[in-house]
C-alpha cells in the first residue's frame, strides 16, 4: 500500500522531453489495455486472449484487483465447460481432471515471478488461494493435494527468503489446514509445524513470528494428543529449558515476549487458558519462584537490560497473587526495580507509573 | 486524488533540528493534497487506480483535520463516490472497478464526512439500504467474521469495515454483531494483541481493527488492557517512531494504527508521546507537503493522512480533533444517529 520505503528519485520537473513523452506513451498503451479487458467482460467473451491480455496487465500491476476478478471469471468459465462437456459425455472425468489440472498449474506457475517480486502484494496470494481450493472442488483428493503439497514447499522457500513475512506466515498456516483437512484425507501436521518452528528459532532467535506459532500450536497439540497433566508439564518444562536457553541474549523482546506468555501458566488470572491449567498451587509458586532466580542470574551480565526488571516485577506480582499478598521486603525490591525501569525505559515511564499506582494502591 | 508518491520526500526538516523548531507545515500539505488530481501524466497516477477511492478518503480526511475541508470540492467529491457505485450496492475503487469491503467503507466516510449521506439514495444502484446489504452479504453467518467480496477472503480488516460503514449508516442490525465480536475475541493472542484470522500474528494494523470493531460495539470489556496496551507501548522505539511488530523498522502509519487502540482503552500515557510526535514532524517534507513513511523517503497521500490523524490524536495544536475509531473528525462522528442510542 502507498509507498513504504521507496527512497527519493527524480521529480517530474526534473524529467526530460523525451522521459516525458515516453512516459505518456506507457500510459496510453496501459489505458487502452485496461480498456480492452473491460470490454472483453461487457461482451462476455471469455476468450485466451482476454487472458493474455489480463497476464499483461497484471504484470505491469498485480495490485489491480479487478483485473485478478476478470482472470478468475474466465478459469470459472472453463471449468464449467469442462464439467458440461462430461455432462453430455463429450470428454472423459480423468480427461476433464487433467485439464483443469493443467489450467491450475499453468495459472500458478505464472503467479511464481510475481509472488517473488511482490511478496507483500494480498491479491497474488489470495489468487493462489483461489486456484488451489479450485484444485479441492474438481480433482480428486489425492490429485488436490499434490498441489497443496508443493503449496507447502513454496511457502517455506519463501520464509527462508524473508523469515519474518507476515503474508508467508499466515499463508503456510492456511495450507496446513488445508493439508490437515478431511477433505484431504489429511492428518494433524501440528508436531511437523513444531518442529519447524523449533528449526526456524535456531536460525534465528529473535523470530517472534515463530515463537508466536509455536505457542499456538502447542495448544493444539496438547489437545489433539489429549495430553494428561503429567504430559503438559513436560511440554512446560521442555518451553521453560528452550527460552532460558535462548535468553543468553537478555535484550531480545521476541525472547521476553514468550517468556511472558510462559509465566501465563502460573498467573491465577491467566493459567486456565495456558498450556498446563492443571498445576497446584505449590507446584506454581515453585515454578514462579524458580524463574525469579533465573532472572536475577541474569542481571549479573544484563543490569542494563529493561527487560530483566519488567521480568522480575512480573514474577514477585504473580508471587504475590498465588501466596496473598506482597512482603515487605518483595515490596520494596518492586519499588527499586520500577525504579530502575523509569530510568532505563523512559519511553514507558507513564507506564510505570501506573503500575506503582497500582501497587500502592493494593498495598495500602 | 492520486496515490502517486512523491515529488518530495519526507526530512526536508534540518534533522538535527530542536524538537521546539519542528512544525506542522500546514500550507504546504493543504496545497500537496489539493494538487495530487493533476497528475495525470504520470504512469503511477494510473497503475494507483485501484486505491483512488481510498485516497479521496485519506486526502480528504487529511484536509479536513488540517482545518481545510473546502480544499477538495464537496460537488465534484460527491459525484465520484457515486460513480464508483456498483449494480451490487458496493463501491470500487474507481468507476468500473469491482465492488469491495475496502473502497465500499472509503464511500460511506467520505459521504458522512462532507454531510451527504442522504445523497446516497439519488444513486441509481440504490440507497443506504442497498450498501447495507452488499456489506451484510458480505458476513459468514457460521464463523461470524467478513469477506473483503464475492471471492471469500476474510480478514478482521473487513469485519472492521463492516461494523464502521453500518454503524455510520445506522444499520448494525443488519449483521449478526454478537458472532462476529466472539470472532475478534478468537483472534486475540498471548500477548494481548489481535491477529487477521484466529491463530495469526499480531500486528498494529490488526489491533486497530480489532480493537476498533470492539469499541464499536460498544465490547471493549473483552480487551485484555493492560497486556495489549504494554505491547502496544513496546512498539515505540529510541527514535521515537512506532513499529507494527517486535523488531520492524519504525513507519508514519503506525502513529495511527498503533495509537488509536492506546487511546481506546485510555493509555495514550504509556508511551512517549512529544517523541512521536517529533518523529512524525521529522517525516514531513516541508517545502512541498506531504510525509513519508520514514525521513528521507518518498511522501504519500496515504502517509500524509495517518501522520495528520495521528498528531491530531496527541492533540497537536490548530488541529480538528480525530475520533479514534473512525479516524474521522470527531465531530462527524459525534452526530451520528448510532451513538445517540
Amino acid at each position: 500500500m502507498a509507498s513504504h520505503g521507496v527512497p527519493r528519485s527524480a521529480t517530474r520537473e526534473q524529467r526530460s522531453v523525451e522521459a516525458r513523452q515516453k512516459e505518456l506513451r506507457e500510459i496510453e498503451q496501459y489505458q487502452s489495455l485496461v480498456t480492452e479487458i473491460r470490454q472483453g467482460v461487457e461482451k462476455k467473451d471469455l476468450s485466451p486472449e482476454l487472458l493474455d491480455k489480463t497476464s499483461a496487465l497484471l504484470k505491469k500491476n498485480p495490485e489491480y484487483y479487478t483485473i485478478w476478478n476478470v482472470r478468475r471469471l474466465i478459469f470459472a468459465n472453463e471449468f464449467d465447460n469442462l464439467v458440461n462437456q462430461v455432462q453430455n459425455q463429450h470428454l472423459e472425468e480423468d480427461k476433464k481432471q487433467s485439464q483443469v489440472l493443467d489450467i491450475i498449474n499453468h495459472d500458478l506457475y505464472f503467479l511464481f515471478p510475481l509472488l517473488l517480486e511482490y511478496p507483500k502484494c494480498y491479491w497474488i496470494w489470495n489468487h493462489r488461494l483461489w486456484l488451489l481450493n479450485q484444485g479441492s472442488f474438481y480433482l480428486t483428493p489425492g490429485g488436490a493435494r499434490a498441489l497443496w503439497d508443493d503449496e507447502l514447499t513454496l511457502v517455506s522457500k519463501m520464509l527462508t527468503r524473508d523469515s519474518r513475512n507476515f503474508h508467508g506466515w499466515g499463508y503456510r498456516r492456511t495450507v496446513i489446514e488445508k493439508l490437515e483437512s478431511d477433505e484431504l484425507n489429511g492428518q494433524s501436521l501440528s508436531r511437523a509445524e513444531y518442529n519447524y518452528t523449533t528449526k526456524m528459532i535456531g536460525q534465528n532467535l529473535s523470530n517472534f513470528s515463530a515463537w508466536h506459532t509455536r505457542s499456538r500450536l502447542i495448544l493444539k497439540i496438547l489437545n489433539e494428543e489429549n495430553a494428561d497433566a503429567v504430559e503438559r508439564k513436560q511440554m512446560l518444562d521442555e518451553e521453560l529449558k528452550l527460552i532460558h536457553k535462548a535468553l543468553f541474549d537478555p535484550y531480545d523482546q521476541s525472547l521476553w515476549f514468550y517468556h511472558q506468555n510462559l509465566m501465563s501458566n502460573f498467573d491465577p488470572d491467566t493459567c486456565q487458558k495456558a498450556m498446563a491449567p492443571g498445576l497446584s498451587q505449590a507446584e506454581k509458586v515453585a515454578y514462579v519462584q524458580e524463574e525469579r532466580e533465573f532472572v536475577e542470574d541474569l542481571i549479573e551480565d544484563a543490569a542494563d537490560s529493561k527487560w530483566v526488571y519488567q521480568a522480575l516485577m512480573d514474577c514477585v506480582l504473580i508471587e504475590g497473587k498465588l501466596t496473598g499478598g506482597l512482603s515487605a521486603e518483595m515490596n520494596k525490591n518492586v519499588q527499586t526495580w520500577l525504579e530502575k525501569l523509569k530510568e532505563l525505559d523512559p519511553l514507558r515511564s507513564g507506564r510505570w507509573a501506573d503500575v506503582q499506582h497500582t501497587i500502592l494502591r493494593r498495598t495500602v | 486524488m492520486s496515490l502517486v508518491s512523491g515529488p518530495g520526500r519526507g526530512g526536508t526538516h534540518n534533522q538535527d533540528a530542536l524538537p521546539d523548531q519542528l512544525k506542522l507545515a500546514v500550507d504546504q500539505h493543504v496545497r500537496y493534497i489539493r494538487n495530487l488530481d493533476t497528475r495525470k501524466d504520470e504512469l503511477q497516477y494510473w497503475l494507483t487506480e485501484h486505491l483512488r477511492l481510498n485516497g479521496v478518503y485519506w486526502g480528504l480526511t487529511a484536509l479536513h483535520l488540517l482545518g481545510h475541508p473546502e480544499g477538495l470540492p464537496r460537488d465534484a467529491t460527491i459525484k465520484f463516490v457515486l460513480d464508483c457505485h456498483n449494480i451490487d450496492g458496493g463501491f470500487g475503487a474507481a468507476p468500473g472497478h469491482d465492488s469491495h469491503m475496502l473502497y465500499t467503507v472509503s464511500a460511506v466516510q467520505i459521504l458522512a464526512t462532507v454531510d451527504a449521506l442522504p445523497e446516497l439514495e439519488s444513486s441509481k444502484y440504490g440507497g443506504k439500504a442497498k450498501v447495507a446489504d452488499f456489506i451484510a452479504n458480505l458476513q459468514d453467518r457460521e464463523s461470524g467474521t467478513f469477506a473483503g467480496d464475492e471471492w471469500g477472503e476474510q480478514d478482521t480488516r473487513f469485519l472492521y469495515c463492516a461494523f464502521n460503514a453500518l454503524s455510520i449508516l445506522n444499520m448494525m442490525d443488519r449483521i449478526d454483531v454478537d458472532k462476529a465480536v466472539a470472532y475478534v475475541k478468537a483472534c486475540e493472542n498471548f500477548d494481548g494483541s489481535y491477529g487477521r484470522i484466529p491463530g495469526a500474528e499480531s500486528h498494529s494494523g490488526q489491533v486497530f481493527t480489532c480493537v476498533g470493531a470492539l469499541a464499536i460495539a460498544r465490547r471493549l470489556d473483552l480487551v485484555s488492557q493492560d497486556r495489549l496496551a504494554a505491547w502496544l507501548s513496546e512498539r515505540q522505539l529510541p527514535n521515537g517512531g512506532l513499529n507494527g511488530r517486535p523488531e520492524k523498522l519504525e513507519d508514519v502509519c503506525y502513529s495511527w494504527w498503533v495509537l488509536t487502540g492506546l487511546s481506546i482503552i485510555g493509555k495514550l500515557h504509556w508511551i512517549d508521546k512529544s517523541k512521536l510526535s517529533n518523529f512524525i514532524l521529522r517525516c514531513q517534507d516541508t517545502e512541498h507537503g506531504g510525509m513519508s513513511d520514514r525521513p528521507g523517503n518518498m511522501v504519500d497521500v496515504f502517509h500524509t493522512c495517518f501522520g495528520v490523524a495521528g498528531l491530531s490524536l496527541l492533540g497537536y495544536p490548530g488541529l480538528r480533533k480525530v475520533n479514534p475509531m473512525y479516524c474521522m473528525p470527531d465531530d462527524v462522528v459525534q452526530k451520528l444517529p448510532y451513538w445517540h442510542k
